[in-house]
């Protein structure tokens, strides 16, 4: 009996093993065509306001999040590296948080040790303006200010990497 | 999805609500099926296991999570002391209240298994408590599938893994309660728990989308769920199948010179 457990639950172990990019599986939305990234500014933890528009000529990942969505939490680690890794060829990670308090935000922020621009919507205006239902929503946005690959739910680490990698080769 | 429960100016998490509202529940369930079970100075000794093996799952569950996120936990330490509900492992919370719970009964120099028998039972109310809150916030997602029962969740169909461990916890509370009426050895109950926590470990981890990895892509609830399905059955082989045993009458319990307790 003992045996047979150690057999078949091993062999189930092996076969439902999660693959490389299992944990974090979202889904990418078609990325043929493209569209100009809407406008928006919203202010950040700091006081400031950031614009996008004033971010054209880099590559800005729009993140919408919240504090209380796990794979939101998940994925925060791989944006800071990736935010670490490209920031200086220009590379920005907008977190635009979702309906929460300025309060809670910093504190994650803090305690994460996150260092990329954290954005506090409100009132949801700017997840409704690029139709995010759904968090963790990502937007790669190129230098050109196009919207190049929308991607739904986790977003794996390497999809990230290749993402950011392609728009950064492109011509300013 | 109901992830924050707003009352009056608070927005509290539904994840955390409902862990609280677990382990409330699970200590009244305690206290109640120690008095079925023994006299007064069981339930106070029931009691006592029960709230020390609660801190002991906090830690255990909170050292499990934060050692499988080592780009996280690793480069911030800090963070095994932080306030958050949602970062916790219930296999390091099962194990860690597990050793908590023995640890205590050894200082106190009191039996562990009718003791650990009693909170046994009264455990697979809180882990269906729990699994409420997990469905609320979000928490344990599935991987992605087209079954016509998945449901929405972060951007796509997914495995309602939250509701299969509720379903996991009402058919332990079902075997429990059943297995409680037999006339089985002290420790039975404990074990038939572990077991059947060690079956859903296995079978529900597989369809889990937030697992937490081992090399290779092996889950590690899996291989913690494997190991305590083959120690119940190693216990039951050894004090049930070979040696069987009329119901416990809990004389064991009252027979052990119970250290008495030093309040100075």
């Amino acid at each position: 009996m003992i045996a047979l457990v150690v057999v078949f639950g091993g062999a189930w172990i092996a076969a439902t093993r999660a693959q490389p990019a299992d944990a974090l599986d979202g889904r990418a939305e078609p990325s043929s065509a493209t569209s100009a990234a809407p406008s928006f500014a919203l202010p950040a933890l700091d006081g400031s306001t950031v614009a996008l528009d004033e971010l054209r000529s880099q590559v800005v990942l729009i993140n919408v999040w919240a504090t209380w969505c796990p794979p939101c939490r998940a994925e925060m680690p791989a944006l800071q590296t990736a935010y670490d890794h490209y920031r200086d060829q220009g590379f920005v990670v907008l977190a635009v948080n979702q309906r929460e308090d300025a309060a809670r935000v910093a504190a994650f922020m803090r305690e994460y040790r996150l260092t990329f621009p954290a954005l506090l919507d409100r009132d949801g205006a700017v997840a409704a303006l690029y139709g995010a239902p759904y968090l963790p929503s990502s937007f790669f946005v190129d230098r050109q200010g196009q919207i190049r690959t929308i991607y739904r739910g986790p977003l794996p680490p390497r999809v990230l990497a290749a993402t950011i990698e392609q728009l950064l080769a492109e011509a300013p | 999805m109901y992830p924050l429960i707003e009352i009056g100016p608070f927005a509290l998490s539904s994840g955390g609500l409902f862990l609280l509202l677990a382990a409330i529940v699970g200590g009244w369930l305690t206290t109640r099926i120690a008095q079925s079970r023994g006299d007064a100075r069981f339930v106070s000794h029931a009691e006592s296991c029960y709230y020390t093996a609660l801190l002991g799952a906090t830690i255990g569950g909170r050292l499990w999570y934060g050692l499988f996120h080592p780009e996280l936990y690793g480069l911030h330490p800090g963070l095994y002391f932080a306030l958050r509900v949602e970062a916790f492992a219930w296999p390091g919370a099962l194990l860690g209240g597990l050793a908590t719970g023995w640890l205590w009964t050894r200082w106190r120099g009191a039996p562990f298994l009718p003791l650990a028998d009693a909170i046994a039972l009264a455990l697979p109310i809180s882990l269906i408590i729990g699994s409420i809150g997990l469905l609320l916030s979000g928490e344990a997602f599935g991987t992605p599938t087209s079954l016509p029962w998945a449901i929405d969740l972060f951007g796509t169909t997914r495995h309602p893994t939250q509701i299969y461990l509720m379903l996991a916890g009402l058919l332990s509370l079902i075997i429990l309660h059943w297995l409680s009426t037999k006339p089985l050895p002290d420790g039975a109950l404990l074990m038939a728990l572990l077991g059947l926590q060690g079956i859903t470990m296995l079978v529900i981890e597989a369809w889990r989308g937030d697992s937490l990895l081992l090399p290779g892509g092996i889950r590690a609830a899996q291989i913690a769920g494997l190991t305590l399905m083959i120690a119940a059955l190693l216990w039951a082989r050894r004090h049930v199948m070979t040696h069987p045993q009329p119901a416990p009458t809990h004389e064991s319990y009252a027979t052990v010179e119970i250290t008495p307790f030093n309040d100075s």
